[in-house]
């Protein structure tokens, strides 16, 4: 397997725009823009397989076929690059080292979808990764591959980097595009879908930066090779994990997709820490639910990890180690979320901080049997969310309950927390 | 249509329903919270989800979802019901559930609905809010401990009422509706918000342990201020009005009122109102029995006969100045007039002459089916607030384009892409012509136009009104003229709008005329979305006008002739010109003058205060009758309390002097209306039952023609300001200066100036100032504005004890100086 998103990455510094380009960087655009029409470039996006990395794992092509042609008015492109997902930093670390293939990965997208003027939405913490986004337009505009008639093509694009006061939700895509706006980010009604009635109400694509950066290669190298980057025949391409938690590497690697999660954690992550054993991971980001030592060979693709009851999200790998308490660390998800939520709807607003006092009560040892029904409750009541947040902060909680339903119970009928060693409560 | 199944009934409905419109098309109910009719989708409280069997029985929000054709819906699962129980009982967790102390309670959606799924124990535990609650203004009171976040006020400032005061703050759980930093509310206080919290988390504070919700009496009625006509449901015990109370389906306007007719009603019960007659003896107003005054006022009016003249306030019923028509004739009287008939010249006069009808050819209703509006002179939305609902709602729903042509700019300038064009006070007659002019120029002018009565003249006398010729006085560019003019005659369905009033100077005849002109030549008439609307300032203006109550010399003339001794006898109906004419002393004089002056009020006004006899009289909401809205709504009122004192209606009052005359007492006003239904042109065959609640137009019929108005030149007086007058956006006439609200939002006059006027005299807000104009002078507080042009100025009139006549003499643009 190929690497396609780090082959280019210098190991101390952000790669040069003229290195990028020796390294046969805006090939891609070059090809599509003199030898390509809009919908070839939508239909090698559809060949390839590629589904978005932001997390839902949406067929990418397909998204792009939703976008009325014949709307008066502008269309727009928005890359979400607000990545707050806690166990998520992919985005990031791509940024910092290249901030070109996400260039060309939207003027080809852009091209694709008749946009002329496209968005990076990006975190206010990631002043590095936005500096080189800035940087990298000025030049690629210079160059000619951004801006008005990019190579004589008649096809012209902007890009604007947008340094967002951030949070959570503004990942959310309807919530960008309010905050876009300049309104509060609050998520909004679907339907009308963004592809019809996104940005200023017109037609909107929101992809993620993984999603839109490997788009050069698809073009250049073609969806079939692009595909067969995978480690089995039902995925496509290669993906960002991001490790975090009890293993010997932490990092952000480029591996093919399908790799089982076993080959992750002893191939590249190099095993568990020192004296540890694997207990459960978070598979794909905050929002996903545990995977536990059952799931040590799934492959880790789209559908595999949803068929064995969790997502693969974001790619954002937690592992947790046998001294973890998990109730401890679904609190701590469960915080964020409560923190996170933007207040619109009652399930969420009012919900999540209920959830979060009851794992709080059961970690300190003030647990009711009655607690895990309530909690199996919420798991079921926070589907009927306004937006994914809500369902997505019952992630963890819903691995709990399916995954360690007899450490919650001794949490409660020990009347303390089972890994607590420091405890000041008498239990 | 769609076809559809709702809980296994076969159901139609339309293709743009969302699901909970389907139901209730089809009379099954769907718990809501956060939906609001009026208001664009929201879908945050999930009360009214549903399962939809091709959504995989997922629990979706009905108040959000649009119907699809053969969708499967179930409206009451057990889990639907579970988890409604559930959306209540998280809303309740951190409410402070303080039911009894509430105002709210009775009319609660969210008492009701814990009720209603019988939700009598709360299974989880949480702390209470403990937000600071804003008592900051007297009319509303905010207390976010209580809110569901259900989004409607913030929603309501934003969507209709376009002020935007309201917003969420923070997030998670400590998500509360706010204003501007946090700050302490301060808004136009139209108490839209109010009206449609779904808890007592917005509460109107005059009303504040006034009554329970339920041992109100709920009576509807139509709103006694200003020309709009917009209907009320007033809520009484005891005998008094207590509050306006909010009816959704109430009304063109559903049920939203203004800061008017939502606070201002106090002047109903007020202590301040006259119960007894006053009859002057020794030179001071005594109290007397009814018999007393009438047989005084009698015998004068037998004595004075020809010499007697009249004016009446048009907030009077048709019935009424029907009667006091037949009053007066009975009396030899041939000289009355309504509320100074010049500030409804534009209708009498200019409409009649242009239209061949006193009435506007459009409705409120044309409004929001509009593709251009243009408002001339006056902000519709300060003298019309809820008129001004309805062009918000135009220009940012559906777009209509809105222009604006005035001396200074309002809040409608405000509106996204409204285009106002400031003029030089006076000159709007010849920007108008100037238009016209652009119109036959370009050859814009529609096909009907030139077969139209007077088309040659026009075309002769607007050569002069180039945009050239006119942009050299008007303070506008000819490529403005031009391109308003262009934008104006293109526009598939043009709308003018223009308010008139007392104190709106220059609101004239000829500003009618030259406006018919404009809409008659880019033919306009006649379609609906397009057309004239003038806005007439009280509630029956339009009434008055109808009713023909203008007779002889007018209103101005009969002032002269009290002063010159040719009018003995004064008849004043409800009308108070020392406040609301112009020129303070000229009135004061002719009053002083006057032998015998007989004042119908409601309250001691500084009119009344002058009079030989008082006869104390009930308000709108004591009586029966018709108003006529603005644009010939015919609307019915009747009683919603007993009358207040020994005050009778005006009606009763010209009654039995008819009789004491020896004439023939009217029956009811029943039997008037029927009268009038038979004789007025338009109302024929109306009557109470074909009025209904919704009432009736009126329709016009439209003879038109082209008038040419004179251009009065525009004058600029050097080293002087240019001051004109006109009504406050909580003000109405000089009634609302007994309506508490009204009051303590705006409880005095003041002289708004330009921020270049206020720094270049150094004049800071609220210093008080002397104005002095060639007729006299006054102190106002200083009120500095961005919204005045630089060299204009302008003040409400409203207010007895200062009125602004004291400087303004009638003419449209009065010239000023300022001091400290
Ligand atoms: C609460 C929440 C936060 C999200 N945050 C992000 C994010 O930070 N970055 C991202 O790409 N997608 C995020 N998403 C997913 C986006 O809504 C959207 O699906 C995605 O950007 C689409 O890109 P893709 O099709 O390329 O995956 C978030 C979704 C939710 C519900
Ligand atoms: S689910 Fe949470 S984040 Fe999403 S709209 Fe509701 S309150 Fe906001
Ligand atoms: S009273 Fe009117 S202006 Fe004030 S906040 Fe409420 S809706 Fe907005
Ligand atoms: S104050 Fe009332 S209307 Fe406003 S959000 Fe709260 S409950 Fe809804
Ligand atoms: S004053 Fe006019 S706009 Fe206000 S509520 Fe009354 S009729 Fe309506
Ligand atoms: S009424 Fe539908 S979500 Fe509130």
């Amino acid at each position: 397997m190929d690497q396609i998103l780090f082959k280019h990455n210098r190991p101390d510094r952000v790669i040069s725009f003229d290195e990028y380009c020796a390294e046969s960087g805006f090939r891609a655009l070059r090809k599509a823009l003199t030898g390509m029409s809009p919908e070839e470039v939508q239909q090698a996006t559809i060949d390839s397989g590629m589904r978005g990395r932001g997390g839902a794992g949406f067929p990418t092509g397909k998204k792009w076929s939703f976008v009325p042609r014949d709307l008066p008015g502008p269309r727009y492109l928005i890359c979400n690059c607000d990545e707050m997902e806690p166990g998520t930093y992919k985005d990031r670390v791509l940024l910092e080292k290249n901030p070109y293939l996400l260039i060309e990965g939207m003027a080809l997208a852009g091209y694709a979808l008749g946009v002329e003027h496209a968005f990076i939405f990006i975190r206010r913490g990631y002043e590095l990764a936005a500096e080189n986004l800035r940087r990298g337009i000025v030049e690629a505009e210079r160059a000619g591959f951004l801006g008005r008639d990019i190579l004589n093509s008649g096809f012209s694009l902007s890009l604007e980097v947008h340094q967002s006061a951030g949070r959570y939700i503004c990942g959310e895509e309807t919530a960008l595009m309010n905050a876009l706006e300049g309104r509060r980010a609050n998520p909004r009604a679907k339907p009308p879908f963004p592809a019809v009635k996104g940005l200023w109400g017109q037609p909107t694509v929101v992809n993620n930066v993984e999603t839109l950066a490997n788009i050069p290669a698809i073009i250049d190298k073609g969806p079939a090779w692009w595909k067969s980057q995978a480690a089995t025949p039902d995925a496509a391409g290669t993906k960002l994990f991001c490790i975090s938690g009890h293993v010997s590497i932490t990092d952000c690697f480029e591996l093919p997709l399908g790799m089982t999660l076993g080959e992750i954690i002893d191939g590249p992550c190099g095993g568990m820490r020192n004296g540890s054993n694997f207990k459960a991971c978070i598979p794909g980001g905050a929002s996903t639910p545990y995977f536990t030592k059952e799931h040590w060979n799934v492959p880790m693709d789209f559908d595999p990890v949803a068929k064995a009851g969790s997502r693969l999200g974001t790619g954002g790998i937690v592992v947790f180690d046998h001294n973890t308490c998990m109730v401890a660390v679904t609190l701590n998800l469960v915080r964020f979320f409560a923190r996170e939520s933007c207040g619109w709807c009652t399930p969420c607003r009012e919900g999540l901080p209920l959830v979060q006092h009851i794992l709080e009560r059961i970690e300190a040892g003030y647990g009711e049997p009655p607690d895990i029904d309530i909690l199996h409750e919420h798991v079921r009541h926070l589907n009927h969310a306004f937006c994914a947040l809500a369902p997505g902060a019952m992630g963890p909680v819903d691995g709990l309950l399916r995954h360690f339903k007899d450490e919650l119970s001794e949490h409660i009928s020990g009347k303390c927390c089972p890994f607590r060693r420091d405890t000041t409560h008498t239990c | 249509m769609v076809n559809l199944t709702i809980d296994d009934k076969q159901v139609t409905a339309p293709k743009t329903a969302t699901i909970y419109e389907a139901a209730k098309l089809n009379g099954i109910a769907i718990p809501i919270l956060c939906h609001d009719k009026k208001l664009k989708p929201f879908g945050a409280c999930r009360m009214c989800l549903v399962e939809v069997e091709q959504m995989k029985g997922r629990q979706i929000p009905a108040c959000t979802t649009p119907v699809t054709e053969g969708m499967i819906i179930r409206t009451s699962t057990p889990d639907i019901v579970k988890a409604r129980k559930m959306v209540l009982e998280l809303l309740l967790l951190n409410h402070p559930i303080d039911c009894p102390v509430c105002d709210k309670a009775g009319d609660c959606d969210l008492q009701n609905l814990t009720y209603e799924y019988k939700v009598d124990a709360n299974r989880f535990t949480d702390e209470k809010f403990h937000h600071e609650i804003d008592y900051n203004n007297p009319l509303i009171e905010r207390d976010m401990n209580r809110c569901v976040l259900c989004g409607k006020c913030a929603r309501i400032c934003d969507e209709i009422v376009s002020f935007g005061a309201l917003t969420f703050i923070s997030r998670g759980i400590e998500t509360k509706i706010g204003c501007e930093f946090d700050e302490a509310l301060n808004c136009e206080f139209c108490g839209s918000c109010v009206s449609v919290c779904p808890v007592g988390s917005l509460l109107a504070r005059p009303f504040k342990f006034k009554a329970r919700f339920w041992s109100l009496t709920k009576n509807k009625s139509v709103c006694g201020y200003c020309g709009t006509g917009c209907n009320l449901t007033l809520g009484v015990k005891d005998n008094k009005v207590l509050t306006t109370l909010y009816d959704e389906n109430q009304g063109f306007h559903n049920g939203q009122l203004c800061v008017r007719g939502r606070f201002g009603y106090q002047f109903i019960n007020s202590d301040k109102r006259l119960t007894k007659p006053l009859v002057r003896k020794n030179g001071k107003l005594e109290e007397a029995g009814w018999d007393e005054a009438l047989e005084l006022v009698a015998a004068r009016l037998k004595d004075a006969g020809a010499s007697t003249a009249a004016l009446a306030t048009a907030r009077l019923t048709n019935e009424e100045l029907v009667v006091f028509k037949q009053l007066l004739q009975t009396a030899g009287c041939g000289n009355y007039d309504h509320s100074a008939g010049y500030a409804h010249a534009a209708l009498t006069e200019g409409f009649a002459g242009s239209f061949g009808a006193s009435a506007s050819p459009s409705t409120i209703l044309d409004i929001q089916k509009s593709d251009l509006l243009l408002v001339i002179k006056t902000d519709a939305y300060e003298t019309h607030p809820v008129v001004g609902f309805e062009i918000n709602m135009a220009v940012k729903n559906k777009g209509t384009l809105l222009k604006i042509l005035t001396d200074k700019s309002g809040k409608l300038s405000k509106l996204p892409d409204a285009r106002t064009l400031v003029h030089t006070p006076g000159s709007e007659i010849a920007i108008i012509n100037s238009l016209a002019k652009v119109i036959l120029d370009n050859k814009l002018v529609d096909a009907s136009a030139a077969a139209l009565p007077g088309y040659a003249a026009l075309e002769k006398e607007l050569a002069a009104f180039t945009p050239e010729a006119v942009s050299a006085q008007c303070g506008l560019t000819a490529v403005e003229i031009k391109l308003l003019a262009s934008a104006y005659a293109t526009a598939e369905k043009a709308l003018i709008l223009f308010p008139v009033g007392q104190a709106y100077p220059g609101h004239t005849a000829a500003l009618a005329n030259a406006v018919a002109n404009l809409a008659l030549l880019a033919g306009k008439l006649g379609k609906e979305g397009g057309g004239v609307l003038c806005l007439s300032e009280k509630n029956n203006s339009q009434g008055a006008v109808d009713m023909g109550f203008q007779a002889g010399i007018g209103a101005g003339r009969i002032i002269d002739g009290c002063a010159d001794g040719s009018i003995t006898t004064l008849f004043l109906a409800g009308e108070n010109p020392l406040v609301s004419y112009p020129d303070h002393a000229r009135v004061q004089a002719a009053l002083d003058k006057v032998e015998f002056l007989v004042v119908s009020e409601m309250f001691l006004t500084e009119t009344a205060a002058m009079a030989d006899v008082v006869l104390p009289v009930c308000s709108f909401a004591e009586k029966e009758g018709t108003f006529t809205a603005t644009d010939r709504r015919v609307q019915h009122i009747k009683p919603a309390i007993r009358k207040v004192g020994q005050s009778r209606s005006d009606f009763e009052i010209f009654g039995a002097l008819i009789a004491k005359l020896g004439g023939v007492a009217p029956g009811t006003p029943a039997s008037v209306f029927a009268e009038i239904s038979a004789t007025v042109p338009g109302y024929t065959g109306m009557s109470y039952a074909s009025l209904g609640v919704e009432g009736q137009f009126a329709p016009v019929e439209l003879k038109p023609a082209f008038v040419m108005p004179n251009a009065p030149a525009v004058t600029v007086e050097p080293g002087k300001l240019a001051l004109v007058t006109g009504s406050a956006l909580y003000h109405n006439g000089t009634l609302s200066q007994y309506g508490e609200g009204p009051m303590h939002v705006c409880p005095e006059g003041y002289v708004e100036i330009s921020r270049a006027d206020a720094a270049a005299s150094r004049f800071a807000e609220n210093d008080l100032l002397t104005v002095s104009s060639a007729g006299g002078s006054m102190k106002l507080k200083a009120h500095i504005s961005a919204r005045m042009p630089q060299g204009v100025v302008f003040a409400p009139y409203h207010f007895g004890a200062n009125p602004v006549n004291q400087v303004w003499s009638g003419a449209p643009v009065t010239w000023i100086t300022l001091a400290k």
